[in-house]
């Protein structure tokens, strides 16, 4: 296919989940209740699904230096200026949003078809009026939200589909709104969610600041450049906790998928988004959304700085034990599985953090399949026991239900790793085995090179490449510039002196940007604590445990709730789903995506960051790990299951005495090591007293100010009013009146209205003027003297 | 014999004056005053005609502004008669110091 068939195909699949949207928000009540449904399975995931299927068989067909290119050529359009930087537009297209993609519309497709079948038995009535629906619009406009994420290329527009799946999520686990704690969760969601969103968003402006773009492949090229020349970010003296500025951009951006893939301290909402439908729940809280947060790790690794990378592993660590370990006293069924969830969420991350970029996201694509399998047979089982979600008053349920039974086992049995560890029995070249068998070996082997071999290795591949001369090669904890110094020596070494190396770098990443910088930040990986990777080890243990208890709980034994085991069933629209994901987890255990994403590794992260069990990303100390521990992760399901069949073989009897036993920890873990009470405390509460204080402050502070100015003001105007104006200005008002009203009865005195009296006046003026003209005039001697003269003669 | 010189005239006209001044001064009443104001005009008639003649080479311009000094007069005594009979008509006499009305 050509170079934008990729990208118009995959785009229209995008947009086909927003026109279903639109028509079920306009048209849905007129379509009514079946109608609506199949709108939004046909138009909202179905097309998707067509389309995602033709780009995935197009893309299986192309050469790698053919992937290559149609990655590199990708469409890219600018959208807007910020500045004078452009944000663009566009497809970010390599084998993992092919991959992704199709997961997301294959898995959707069967949810969607799931819910019709699991929205039938609902009251949907809220005032009168059916919300069936909405239901189906936001499922659809979830899909295009997710849809949208696994397609950007830019950091904004994954932003932007993050916070519209948030949005999705939100509205979906507050479905049944008229139930108080369904709109209570569905607010628990989001407020956390805006906790990691906060972070994500440093994060996004650190980018923007420092690499000067929002584009994840040019982020990603200027990152590497200022690594190894210790610009940019790096060149900032900025710390916070120890973290330099680049650890804290890595960190903020890790925050988002810390809210979004619910991680340790953040982890409180998922287990109340169980409040939703079970459909959101398979589709959004386990398969899709949740597992965005890894998505948005795979995409921003190129991001990451060693430091961002041991925080995340330490967290990944921290979830994939602690909620297990909850998992273990869960009696409702989602709840249980959501918690699993959790752990496996965990893994993914902590897979992420050590390095096992590749194992991340094949555990991220198999769980995605068996978790929503395993949500969907939850459903079915809630479904067919009239809404009893209680796995105590469950039991023997086999019988009544055989497909759900026996999927939820192919779940189990995939999520525990179950496979055959022996030597030699092989299908195809691979291990017998399902999902987790082979990603959580992989990721325990990397786990385990980073924990306790990672000095060799690092001291090994220095060797290997000849050039380890002055640098030193366990990677210290002190010298994080003197370290940025050698390895920009070491990197100018890669360059002028090995091109056969940096030619292979070139070939392994597709990139001209150099293998060289890349090594310069897989040098600088420091050892995990070995504890991580006993952890990790011991939570393999304990998931086969908790599954395989949940699962007997519900389908084996005797049944303990009569009416619950009268009314059990199962409906063939329900059932067919769950069918198509048990095929696709054994499929997708085996082929199609574990080498599709080995393949985007080469492109979308820094490939020499990336550690794997096989292929030129291994070394031969994690062959050698992923040999031997082998025997004891490939045997941790049996053991996990014989303790969980051998406890409640025979009814909760056992399980109730063993809880007597360990009534402190059982305590604990029963409320959730407390998280929700001490959140109450500390952020609720906490909220309610920085509420208080600030009414204390306003009301006594700021009210005292506004009075005191008030008062001040009131002041001010009455001098002003009373004194100035009525006295000043009005007085001089007043007086140049008063004076020409004085003036003028002076002037008008001598106008008496009397003839006499003027013609006296001007007889009197007359004399006197005759009289000074005659005696003081200068005329007055001649003039006389004239008259004089003429009159003498 | 005394001879009738120029001061005569005068003082005969300086005299006309006077009375005339006075007789305004004095009346209330407006025909009285109107007959003032003749006595007034009439005195400088009696001087120019007096200082016609006794002026040499005089070309009779005195007595010539005497005349229309007289034209005037009667022009004026119309006007006059005509004030005085409105303000009559108004005020239901003729006494000028009841007609004050325009005194502010």
């Amino acid at each position: 296919m050509g170079q934008y068939t990729y990208e118009i195909l995959l785009a229209c699949g995008v947009l086909s989940p927003l026109v279903s949207f639109w028509l079920l928000v306009f048209a849905g009540p007129k379509l009514g209740k079946p109608a609506a449904g199949w709108v939004a399975v046909v138009l909202g995931m179905g097309v998707p699904l067509v389309l995602a299927t033709i780009v995935l068989i197009g893309w299986l067909g192309e050469t790698e230096g053919g992937r290559a290119a149609l990655t590199a050529g990708a469409y890219r359009g600018t959208w807007a200026y910020i500045g004078t930087i452009p944000v663009t537009v566009g497809v970010k297209l390599d084998s993992l949003t092919v991959a992704m993609f199709f997961m997301v519309t294959l898995i959707a497709f069967l949810i969607f078809v799931f819910s019709i079948g699991y929205m039938k038995g609902h009251s949907d009535e809220v005032a009168g009026k059916s919300k069936y629906h909405r239901f189906f619009a936001y499922l659809s406009l979830f899909g295009f939200s997710m849809l949208g994420l696994v397609l950007s290329s830019s950091l904004l527009f994954l932003f932007i589909f993050w916070e519209l799946v948030g949005l999705c999520s939100y509205l979906l686990i507050g479905y049944y709104f008229d139930k108080g704690f369904a709109s209570a969760a569905a607010m628990k969601a989001f407020i956390t969610n805006r906790v990691g969103d906060f972070g994500f968003l440093i994060g996004l402006m650190l980018v923007f600041m420092h690499l000067g773009t929002l584009d994840l492949d040019e982020a990603a090229t200027v990152f590497a450049q200022q690594y190894a020349a210790g610009t940019g970010i790096f060149a900032s003296h900025f710390t916070l906790f120890g973290w330099s500025l680049a650890t804290i951009m890595g960190v903020g951006l890790f925050c988002g998928a810390m809210g979004k893939s619910a991680q340790f301290p953040l982890h409180v909402w998922l287990p109340d988004a169980m409040a939703g439908p079970t459909p959101v729940s398979a589709l959004i809280h386990a398969a899709t959304m949740v597992a965005a947060g890894v998505y948005l790790v795979a995409r921003v690794y190129r991001l990451m700085t060693p430091e961002a990378l041991a925080f995340v592993a330490l967290i990944g660590c921290l979830t994939l034990t602690l909620m297990a370990l909850i998992a273990i006293v869960q009696v409702d069924i989602k709840k249980c599985l959501a918690y699993s969830t959790l752990s496996q969420l965990g893994y993914m991350i902590f897979a992420m953090g050590c390095g096992a970029w590749i194992a991340a996201l094949f555990h991220l694509i198999t769980h995605a399949f068996f978790k929503a399998m395993l949500f969907l047979c939850s459903g079915q089982v809630i479904e067919g026991c009239h809404h009893e979600q209680d796995m105590r008053k469950m039991g023997g349920l086999m019988k009544k239900m055989p497909v759900t039974g026996i999927t939820f086992l192919v779940g189990v049995l995939a999520i525990a790793g179950t496979g055959i560890p022996i030597p030699g029995a092989e299908i195809a070249g691979r291990k017998i085995g399902l999902g987790g068998f082979f990603s959580k070996d992989e990721i325990l082997a990397v786990a385990y090179v980073r924990a306790f071999e990672w000095d060799d290795i690092s001291k090994h591949e220095e060797h290997g490449e000849a050039h380890g001369a002055g640098h030193t090669a366990a990677p210290e904890p002190e010298g994080s510039r003197a370290m940025l110094v050698a390895d920009r020596t070491q990197a100018e070494h890669h360059d002028e002196h090995q091109p056969a190396a940096a030619a292979h770098g070139a070939q392994s990443t597709h990139d001209s940007h150099g293998g060289a910088d890349r090594a310069a930040i897989f040098k600088d990986m420091k050892k995990l604590p070995s504890w991580m990777f006993y952890l990790a080890i011991f939570t393999a243990y304990v998931t086969p445990f908790y599954m395989m208890r949940c699962w007997w709980m519900t389908f084996m034994g005797k049944p303990r709730d009569q009416h619950v085991y009268d009314h059990a069933h199962e409906t063939p629209l329900m059932y067919v789903p769950l069918v198509v994901l048990a095929i696709g987890t054994f499929v997708s255990s085996y082929f199609l995506f574990r080498p599709l994403i080995e393949d985007a590794s080469h492109s979308a992260t820094s490939a020499a960051m990336v550690l794997a069990t096989d292929g030129e990303l291994g070394t031969e100390a994690i062959h050698a790990a992923h040999g031997w521990l082998r025997w004891y992760v490939g045997g941790a399901f049996l053991v996990g299951f014989i303790v969980a069949i051998a406890i409640y073989r025979n009814g909760l009897g056992l399980a109730e005495q063993l809880k007597k036993v360990f009534l402190p920890i059982h305590t604990i873990l029963w409320n959730k090591y407390y998280f929700d009470e001490v959140y109450d405390v500390v952020w609720v509460k906490g909220c309610v007293l920085v509420a208080h204080i600030a009414r204390f402050f306003d009301t006594y502070f700021i009210d005292l100010l506004v009075n005191l100015s008030a008062a001040v003001t009131e002041r001010i105007a009455a001098f002003s009013g009373l004194v100035i104006d009525n006295h000043g200005i009005d007085g001089i008002v007043n007086g140049i009146a008063k004076t020409s009203i004085d003036i003028g009865g002076v002037a008008r005195a001598p106008q008496t209205g009397r003839i006499r009296n003027y013609v006296l006046f001007a007889t009197a003026v007359a004399t006197v003027v005759v009289v000074c003209v005659l005696a003081f005039g200068m005329d007055s001697g001649s003039g006389a003297a004239t008259v004089a003269s003429s009159v003498a003669p | 014999m005394l001879s009738i010189g120029l001061t005569h005239y005068l003082v005969v006209a300086a005299v006309l004056l006077c009375t005339g001044l006075f007789t305004i001064m004095t009346k209330r009443n407006a025909i009285g005053i109107l007959i003032g104001v003749e006595l007034l005009l009439n005195a400088a008639n009696v001087n120019l005609v007096a200082f016609d003649r006794f002026r040499e080479g005089g070309l009779f311009d005195g007595q010539i502004m005497a005349l229309f000094i007289i034209v005037l007069a009667a022009a004026e005594a119309a006007i006059a008669v005509g004030i005085c009979i409105n303000v009559y008509k108004n005020l239901a006499t003729v006494d000028v110091d009841s007609a004050r009305q325009l005194q502010g």
